[in-house]
């Protein structure tokens, strides 16, 4: 049977961030084993005597039927009695023993491992975040974590426990009768060949069909998700005819490692009779040459009935271990990102952010800033319009110090932004973009991140300077309500004032906004736009701007296209100039365009109620 | 069944009068498949039985010294292990047969009901318990479904080693008649709580990995912000009440474990006891003692098998009940259809009244709405289109004269198109996103042009994988470029100018957009604005917006304050003449040249 050709575990896209090579998995499994090396150690011994204990039983029996094939009189039946219940007391005491110490290790070492890789997740450096985006790094915390689980829970202490269980029972077999030993083994071929067979296959097959099950599941979730959209763009049989695909895909795969079992089953059941029937004729054979007794054969049909269970454990989880192996590997590749290249000893003198010919691009030969200079005093309000495309964003992370220039150069104070550690630049400047992620927890937490040890006075302060105190009164538990994924949704205007929220806590002198505003309401937007600026007087403040009264309301607008800033000037200015600025504002504004700042403008303003507009924003919050 | 047919071509139409008739119907989908099981298992339990029989012979004819016989039972050993290997594989082949069979007939019904209830889904116990049902109750319905042949198997051979042992050694099977039920009945009462522990470790493990789920998707915020520490220190400590969780769960299975080592052992013991006296007596041969012992070891097997099954009945009766529930959701906004469909040709290319609110939109014009407050507007495209499923009790809004609510769903969404305000983007390449029902006219390239989506497709071409995602892949065929769920590697904005490019591929009679341009710059929401008025010119479409840079566009714009048409006309007439359009429309610019929130610094 051929393997199916669509393998749902196969990468849809490159992977962002490292895989982690043999030789950084081998050091980091030599690592755990270090940390855990005494609760492994307590495993093994508890294991060897509950399988010691195991043993008992036939032993005691091959005594009594030596006793009574020699047709002995008196039997020492009770004492034998005792002493194997004795045995099995000790057995279950020590079985459980057993599994819960391997509980005990493989809990402890998966602990360690999830939160290893959270440890090192967060210290990546900004740039790599932005550049590899965090879908890969959650796919790892979630999927790969997910599969090592059930290796570390179970494979690697049961794959201990068959180990110790097998060599334990070929040893006791051994010493019993050495030649029975030697006769089991004739079986020992059979498997080995089957199992290379297998295992050759086996696990990257099983990974398949997980991800495959995984498929089905996720088709059904989208489908659910986009409801609405499906509805409205009659998309029902699509959705229906995907989950089928998924279905005859995961099912293809179900069908290949039913197929692979159909292989190995036999091969597993055949090596056991084999060693059973081999032991009972050799042995049988010994027993008439006279040997061995036949208590002797007793005890090593029975030892060799009970390898089953062992052999079956090992080839079991065996198979889980090589699925786990390339989920770890992928889960210390984040080990092989070189740490933030900051240099401690750039510090910044002043607070002038400037920007000198500066040339960038995402790919080699394909630059997207175009030689951009920009000047930016402390203290001004910026605002960077232009079309999609045209490098805003880009310049904005370029002078939030994430990228470093290709060519020409970004500097805060005169030192450059690249060289500094993150957690220096962060102490600076601030990127808030149009990411608003909301955490899972309190509202309380998704404040303190900014400033750990600000007071609730300062956070109700922060959540009334984005205009967010009304909503977050309204909250039964205030602060505490739980909000993110599971609590209270917030709306994306809500988010938007959070994460502006967290900047006003962490107070960082320059500001980054790459269209920090663009979820809300328009009017909504402008008044927190104003209300922020107050909170942030004398602070720099880089807005990319989405609407235009951002851009109104700004000292100073540059008009970034191509990669280029072709304007820069205030609004007055650019309007005086008459070029692309002026057009948009013209044309965004209708025929008020030429009285703005003009006397009708401010009639009509007067006559407007001064509460509308806070009802108004109200209203757009709670939606 | 074989799993070569899957999927089902017909999934059927399943029993959800209750959990326990759900799995009946399923059951009755498959009775081959299990009576197939069945027979395997038998046969499979039933050869593992003849093993200690086998060792019991060859150590008989050992103590008699009988060459020929241990070879006998040699070769019957062999034979044996034959037919436990052919009925152990074809046994397991039927089972996994069985499971997969119920779980895709399960799964195809579930993508058949999303896919039915559409909107309605919005709603989110219905959206969370389809989802749960998918990825946690089909796995506990197959499992029993699985198990079910095997508990069989396990009755029939335990009944006739019993019947065996009451005819060959009475005492000897009386003792294992009674010893067990109570075997079985011992662990019992300890697996609800442990499976409850190992719920609970599920359900805490759950929630680990959402915080750290969480923690990485946030991750930009955090290095760009702070916290990483605070947030570490949350996961730390989630993942520890994991840990301790699992080790609480484990020592209760460590403890069903270590019962079920020692009672079926002091069973053995006694069974010993009882058989040396009678082998010492002469009643039994040694051969047969050997067998009692191996048989008693044996026993453990169907033992497990029935605890198997009072688990998978306790778990799968709670799925299958959800299952149930879920596959009898229905539409509940579901009107009498008038009698004779009539064709959406003919009545498309109407006008378009909604008789709730008084609005009129002419048919083939470029219409704005203006409504006071998000909310209204969301409620009112909602309505234009039928079928809403808020708009119980409102009027059916008439297009070309014919009441959407009142044809059938799919007729109505074939002539109305809406977009809500946030329309979700479905993953997979570009291809399939823009790959929807059509009238063919608008080329996905035309679509994404006037949705002003160039960025967009270089965004995408650079996430293509290979070799040659290099420099030039901006210049590549994006179409083949994955978007994830959600398009959430994309921005607010692209992922607005997408949607409206999807939509716009459709070309549908009429064409409702709820605020398409919310998060894109005034740059190219000027250019898309243009963009869509070309390309819809001659076709019905309806904006709500608040932009001056649509509105500007629209032939006509509709003033809907509070749910109700107050005035309509063109957008820089309204602005002169209407004081309520002027106020909602240009409230951002009334405070513009308010002193008293500019900042002092600008007007110094």
């Amino acid at each position: 049977m051929k393997r199916p050709d669509h393998d749902p575990a196969a990468p849809q896209e490159a992977d962002r961030l490292p895989v982690g090579s043999p030789r950084t998995v081998r050091s980091y499994v030599r690592e755990l084993g270090r940390r855990h090396h005494r609760a492994f150690v307590v495993l093994i011994v508890v294991n060897s005597v509950a399988s010691v204990a195991s043993m008992v039983g036939p032993f005691l029996l091959g005594d009594l039927v030596n006793d009574l094939a020699s047709g002995a009189e008196d039997l020492p039946v009770e004492r034998t009695v005792a002493v194997f219940a004795a045995a099995l007391v000790v057995q279950a005491v020590f079985v459980r023993l057993t599994r819960l110490r391997g509980a005990v290790l493989g809990e402890r070492m998966l602990a360690d491992l999830r939160e290893d890789f959270l440890v090192r997740s967060v210290a990546l450096p900004p740039s790599v975040l932005e550049r590899a985006g965090t879908g890969d790094l959650l796919s790892r915390i979630t999927t790969d974590v997910d599969r090592l689980s059930n290796a570390m829970r179970e494979a690697v202490p049961q794959l201990s426990i068959a180990v110790v269980w097998t060599g334990l029972l070929l040893g006791a077999l051994a010493v019993t009768a050495p030649p029975l030993a030697l006769a089991s083994l004739v079986a020992v071929p059979i498997l080995l060949v089957g199992c290379r067979w297998y295992f050759k296959r086996g696990p990257s097959a099983y990974r398949s069909e997980a991800a495959g099950y995984a498929a089905v599941a996720a088709a059904l979730a989208e489908t659910v998700d986009a409801g609405r959209s499906i509805e409205a763009h009659r998309l029902g049989g699509q959705r229906v005819a995907l989950s089928d695909r998924r279905i005859g895909q995961w099912v293809a795969w179900e069908r290949f490692t039913l197929w692979l079992r159909m292989v190995l089953f036999p091969v597993v059941n055949a090596t056991h009779t084999v060693a059973l029937a081999a032991v009972l004729t050799i042995g049988g054979a010994m027993v008439l040459r006279g040997w061995i007794t036949v208590g002797e054969l007793t005890t090593g049909t029975l030892y060799i009935q009970m390898l089953v269970d062992p052999v079956n454990m090992l080839l079991r989880w065996y198979d889980e271990l090589q699925v786990a192996q390339v989920s770890l590997a992928r889960l210390v590749g984040v080990r092989e990102v070189p740490a933030g290249s900051g240099d401690d000893r750039v510090t910044p003198a002043g607070r002038t952010v400037l920007a000198d010919r500066v040339r960038f691009g995402y790919q080699r030969d394909n630059d997207v800033l175009h030689g951009v200079s920009l000047t930016v005093r402390p203290g001004t309000r910026m605002a960077l319009v232009g079309p999609s495309g045209a490098g805003k964003s880009t310049l904005g992370r370029l002078l939030a110090g994430i990228y470093a220039p290709r060519a020409g150069a970004v500097t805060l104070g005169g030192a450059a932004l690249s060289e500094m550690p993150a957690e220096r630049v962060r102490s600076h400047v601030a990127l808030v973009n149009q990411e608003h992620h909301v955490f899972v927890g309190s509202l309380r937490d998704n404040l303190l991140l900014a400033r750990t040890d600000a007071g609730d006075a300062e956070l109700w302060a922060a959540l009334r300077a984005v205009d967010a105190h009304a909503w977050a009164e309204a909250f039964p538990e205030g602060l505490d309500t739980e909000v993110g994924s599971g609590g209270v949704a917030l709306t994306p205007a809500q988010a938007q004032q959070v994460a502006l929220a967290r900047l006003v806590l962490a107070d960082p002198h320059t500001l980054v906004l790459d269209e920090a505003t663009s979820l809300l309401d328009p009017r909504a937007a402008r008044h927190l736009e104003r209300s922020l600026a107050r909170v942030l007087e004398d602070r720099t403040v880089v807005a990319i701007a989405h609407r235009l009264h951002t851009a109104h309301d700004a000292d100073l607008i540059a008009v970034v296209e191509d990669g280029r800033i072709v304007e820069l000037g205030s609004h007055q200015q650019l309007v005086a100039d008459g070029g692309a600025y002026a057009a948009l504002w013209r044309s965004w504004h209708g025929d008020r365009a030429e009285r703005d700042g003009g006397a009708a403008e401010r009639d009509l303003d007067r006559a407007e109620p001064g509460g509308d507009g806070l009802v108004g924003r109200a209203g757009a919050l709670e939606a | 069944m074989s799993l070569r047919n899957l999927p089902h071509a017909d999934p059927g139409v399943p029993d959800t009068r209750s959990g326990f008739r759900f799995l009946l119907w399923l059951g009755r989908n498959q009775v081959r498949g299990q009576v197939l099981a069945m027979f395997w298992f038998t046969l499979y339990t039933g050869a593992l039985a003849g093993v200690p029989a086998l060792v019991g012979l060859g150590v008989q004819a050992a103590v008699d010294g009988s060459g020929s016989r241990i070879v006998v039972a040699g070769c019957l050993t062999l034979a044996l292990g034959a037919v436990i290997a052919v009925s152990d594989s074809l046994g397991h082949w039927a089972a996994v047969t069985n499971w997969i069979t119920a779980a895709t007939r399960v799964q195809q019904l579930l993508a058949r009901k999303a896919a039915e209830l559409g909107s309605v889904l919005t709603r989110r116990v219905a959206a969370g318990e389809v989802v749960a049902v998918s990825t946690g109750d089909v796995e506990k319905i197959g499992w029993f479904v699985e198990a079910l042949a095997r508990f069989a198997a396990a009755v029939l051979a335990c009944v006739g080693l019993v019947v065996a042992l009451l005819v060959f050694q009475p005492v000897l099977g009386l003792a294992v008649a009674v010893a067990l039920p109570v075997l079985t009945l011992a662990v019992l009462p300890l697996l609800p709580p442990a499976q409850r522990r190992a719920d609970d470790q599920r359900e805490k493990a759950g929630r680990a990995t959402e915080l750290a789920a969480d923690t990485v998707a946030g991750l930009r915020v955090l290095r760009g912000i702070g916290g990483e520490d605070l947030f570490l220190r949350r996961y730390r400590d989630a993942s520890q009440e994991v840990r301790a969780a699992a080790v609480r769960s484990a020592r209760m299975w460590s403890l069903i474990a270590a019962i079920q080592v020692a009672l079926p052992g002091l069973f053995l013991v006694g069974v010993v006891w009882y058989g040396v006296r009678l082998a010492s007596d002469g009643r039994i041969s040694v051969g047969d003692l050997v067998t009692a012992y191996g048989c008693i070891a044996y026993l453990l097997l169907p033992l497990r098998m029935f605890e198997e099954i009072a688990m998978a009945w306790t778990f799968s009766r709670t799925s299958a009940t959800r299952a149930a529930r879920v596959l009898s959701l229905r539409r509940d906004t579901e009107v009498d259809v008038a009698d004779g469909v009539p064709e959406v040709e003919a009545f498309a290319g109407g006008d378009l009244v909604d008789p709730t609110s008084g609005l009129t939109v002419p048919a083939g014009s470029f219409t704005a709405v203006v409504c006071g407050d998000p909310d209204t507007a969301g409620r009112l495209a909602d309505r234009l289109g039928g079928h809403s499923p808020d708009g119980a009790g409102a009027a059916s809004p008439l297009l070309g004269g014919v009441a959407l609510d009142r044809v059938p769903l799919e007729t109505a969404r074939t002539a109305v198109l809406v977009q809500d305000k946030d329309p979700v983007l479905l993953s997979g390449t570009l291809r399939d996103l823009l790959d929807v029902p059509s009238s063919g006219a608008v080329t996905p390239q035309a679509a994404l042009a006037a949705a002003e989506c160039a960025d967009v497709l270089s965004v995408l071409a650079r996430t293509l994988p290979g070799p040659d995602a290099g420099a030039a892949a901006g210049e590549r065929d994006a179409m083949g470029a994955r978007l994830t769920e959600r398009g959430r590697s994309l921005s607010g904005g692209q992922r607005q100018r997408l949607a409206l490019a999807r939509s716009l591929v459709v070309d549908p009679p009429v064409l409702v957009l709820d605020e398409p341009t919310s998060a894109v710059d005034a740059h190219t929401e000027a250019r898309i604005a243009r963009g869509l008025r070309t390309l819809r010119e001659g076709r019905t479409t309806v904006v709500f917006t608040s932009s001056p840079l649509l509105l500007g566009l629209a032939e006509r714009v509709v003033f809907v304050p509070e749910g109700e048409v107050v005035a309509a006309g063109r957008h820089q007439d309204l602005l002169r003449t209407h004081r309520g359009y002027r106020s909602v429309v240009t409230r951002v610019e009334d405070t513009a040249s308010d002193d008293h929130t500019r900042s002092p610094r600008e007007t110094a």
